[in-house]
């Protein structure tokens, strides 16, 4: 496997590691999953390229589309967490009420 | 051509004419019992003539009157087998019954039903007759089974009695389990010998018959009351007496054993049933005789007599002596319905009491009786020269002079000892001493009807052996020249018993009674086999069926195992699962280490 996809797997294994481990903020596991997105994008969009595989070239964009509405959904969340409890600490998920 | 068969078809279709009256005037005005006890001695009288003319000549008959139907190979037909064991039989049996009907005549004279009475008793007469002059298997069983059912209708002829219900319905039940063996000793012999006439079966050479035969020794196990189907008899003496006398001392309960005699041609060459028989009745004489010492009802003591006699009958089947059986049963009748009849007169006299300990000193109120009473126990015990005698001795003589199972031999011998000893009983407990009834009860002895009917008894048991065993025609040889302290066997076990018996009685005539002992308690409670067998069976296929059916097939396999265990599973899972803690970053943490503990395994996979 040449170099190139290489770092962007390692960049993908960095990001997951990011939104499993966190420590008490919910929006760094949100900014991970970003980081999860993009680099995703990213290494598709190249083995596209490298392939010349053209038919496929409308799924990076497709991914774009799901990426932002899961964006959405996350930040949704955070902030009806943010609305009860004023910050996005993970120790107030304790009781299941938001 | 003489009148042989005739005269014979006459006398017994002359039975069935009360039957047809019974729709008539006739049977309901109170001269029917009368009527029924005129025809039956009629044709008691009528039957003779044959049964002489078969003494001086030896003659006999199949009369084959009526082609019934044919299936496919099996030809029915209404046929009738006058031999040696039918000519002989049908007069003891009707003189028997003559006297059987006085006696009840005097006897549910009170009832209102009495008409009824005579009839059923009237068509159990017949039906024995059908069995004892069947010439083929199925006529034998519609014989068979008509008197099962007689049996029924009069053991519950006082239905108001839940013991009576009770003791109908176990006689039918025990009979069935022995009618079982009947029905595939017919089958065996429908399937392999393509009859059920007698000749046919008699004739046709066969290596192993030993189905069929072991069918007809459980249906005489059954009818007969042998060890393993005896209970129902001594429950059976909830009927009135005169059915005691007529069905389970004479007539009905020699069925079985008369079965055996029929088939006494296959049974020669067969040594295997001769051994099981054999044995099967000494362990019947045996536990029977045991039974009847502890007993305190006359009439179940009577019963277990019977019982024992019987077993003495099948024993002397497995010695292969049949004829010698044939002439027990027919002495045992007298003496038998004798006894039963002195009984029924003591318990009416003494106002329904049947109990041995409160009767006593019976011989100065009740002379006949008493008499009578002793000298139907002598005969029973097989005093020399009364009629017994000429069967029972006989039998005991040839068994000890048979190369056979000495077990069985010394058991027969101790069973007859004990005749004595309980015969003793009676006599002691009910009529001598001094009084133990109420002294209110009017004992009155004077109806012409009783005196007559035990008379008759009476002369033959004490002339009818002599009578009978010097009339037949000359059958298997008996045993002439033997040891003299074989010959005398049968009387010293029989004086043995009586001594015995009457010094115990005496001796422990006024002392208390403290505990019974373990043996007493197996005597009296009939060796505790009615009390197991009535209950363990029934409860254990009870409760498997119920277990098996019920439980595991209901509620287990319809119910459990799918429809309830999976909603009971996913409630259960839904509470654990919805238990959450809110540990997010544990469950993450957890995800992570999967997912790197996965990669590592499978990494190394090659």
């Amino acid at each position: 496997m040449s170099m190139v996809y290489v770092n962007m797997f390692l960049a993908f294994i960095m990001s997951l590691m990011g939104l499993l481990v966190y420590r008490s903020h919910l929006m760094s596991s949100l900014l991970c999953l970003e980081g999860m997105m993009l680099s995703l994008f990213i290494m598709m969009t190249v083995t596209i390229l490298n392939n010349h595989f053209t038919l496929a070239s409308m799924t990076p964009i497709i991914l774009l589309v799901f990426a932002a509405c899961e964006a959405a959904l996350g930040l949704s969340l955070l902030v009806m967490v943010s609305n009860t409890y004023g910050t996005d600490y993970v120790q107030n998920l304790n009781l299941l009420q938001c | 051509m003489n009148l042989f068969a005739s005269f014979m078809l006459t006398s017994m279709l002359m039975l069935l004419l009360p039957i047809i009256m019974s729709n008539t005037q006739l049977y309901k005005n109170n001269l029917y019992p009368h009527y029924v006890k005129t025809t039956i001695s009629y044709a008691f009288a009528i039957s003779m003539i044959p049964a002489m003319m078969f003494v001086s000549s030896g003659q006999e008959t199949i009369v084959s009157n009526w082609h019934w139907l044919s299936i496919q190979t099996l030809k029915l037909s209404l046929s009738f087998k006058l031999d040696y064991f039918s000519i002989i039989f049908i007069p003891v049996a009707l003189f028997v019954t003559w006297s059987i009907m006085e006696f009840s005549m005097w006897y549910m004279h009170t009832d209102p039903y009495i008409n009824r009475f005579f009839k059923y008793l009237l068509m159990f007469l017949i039906t024995m007759m059908i069995l004892v002059t069947a010439n083929n298997l199925f006529q034998l069983f519609i014989g068979w089974e008509g008197v099962g059912i007689m049996s029924f209708l009069l053991i519950g002829w006082w239905y108001g009695r839940a013991d009576a219900n009770t003791a109908a319905l176990q006689a039918i039940l025990y009979n069935r389990i022995g009618d079982v063996g009947f029905i595939t000793a017919m089958a065996w012999f429908l399937a392999n010998m393509n009859a059920w006439d007698f000749q046919q079966i008699f004739i046709t050479q066969h290596k192993n018959l030993n189905i069929p035969l072991l069918g007809l020794l459980l249906a005489a196990t059954g009818k007969s009351a042998q060890f393993g189907l005896h209970p129902w008899l001594p429950s059976a003496m909830e009927g009135p007496t005169p059915v005691s006398a007529l069905l389970h001392s004479s007539t009905m309960v020699v069925a079985g054993v008369f079965l055996l005699i029929r088939f006494h041609p296959l049974m020669e060459q067969n040594k295997t049933m001769q051994t099981l028989t054999l044995c099967l009745g000494a362990i019947t004489t045996l536990f029977t005789a045991i039974c009847a010492l502890t007993q305190n009802d006359i009439k179940k003591i009577v019963a277990f007599s019977t019982s024992s006699q019987l077993g003495l009958m099948i024993v002397t089947i497995g010695i292969n002596q049949p004829y010698l059986a044939f002439l027990h049963i027919c002495t045992h009748a007298f003496f038998k319905a004798m006894l039963f009849m002195c009984s029924g007169s003591i318990i009416h006299s003494l106002n329904d009491e049947q109990d041995i300990r409160k009767m006593g000193g019976l011989y100065k109120p009740m002379p006949f009786t008493t008499s009578s009473l002793i000298i139907g126990s002598l005969a029973l015990t097989g005093m020399p020269f009364l009629t017994g005698f000429y069967s029972k001795d006989l039998i005991i003589e040839t068994a000890n002079t048979s190369y056979t199972n000495a077990w069985a031999l010394s058991v027969t011998l101790i069973a007859t000892s004990l005749t004595a000893a309980y015969s003793t009983r009676i006599m002691f407990f009910a009529l001598l001493g001094q009084p133990r009834f109420n002294s209110l009860s009017p004992i009155n002895e004077n109806n012409p009807h009783l005196i007559n009917s035990i008379k008759r008894l009476l002369v033959g048991s004490i002339f009818a052996g002599y009578l009978i065993s010097h009339n037949i025609p000359p059958t298997t040889i008996p045993q002439m020249t033997m040891p003299h302290y074989l010959k005398l066997t049968a009387l010293a076990m029989t004086i043995t018993g009586f001594i015995l018996a009457l010094e115990l009685n005496l001796a422990a005539k006024n002392l208390k009674f403290k505990y019974p002992s373990n043996l007493f308690k197996f005597s009296n409670l009939l060796g505790y086999f009615p009390t197991v067998m009535h209950r363990l069976p029934s409860t254990m296929s009870l409760t498997m069926s119920q277990k098996s059916a019920s439980m595991l097939l209901d509620m287990i396999w319809l119910e459990s195992v799918l429809p309830k265990s999976i909603s009971h599973f996913q409630m259960k899972m839904s509470t654990i699962v919805s238990n959450q803690k809110g540990l997010v970053k544990l469950y993450f943490l957890s995800f992570m280490i999967t997912l790197t503990l996965s990669l590592l395994l499978l990494s190394f996979h090659e």
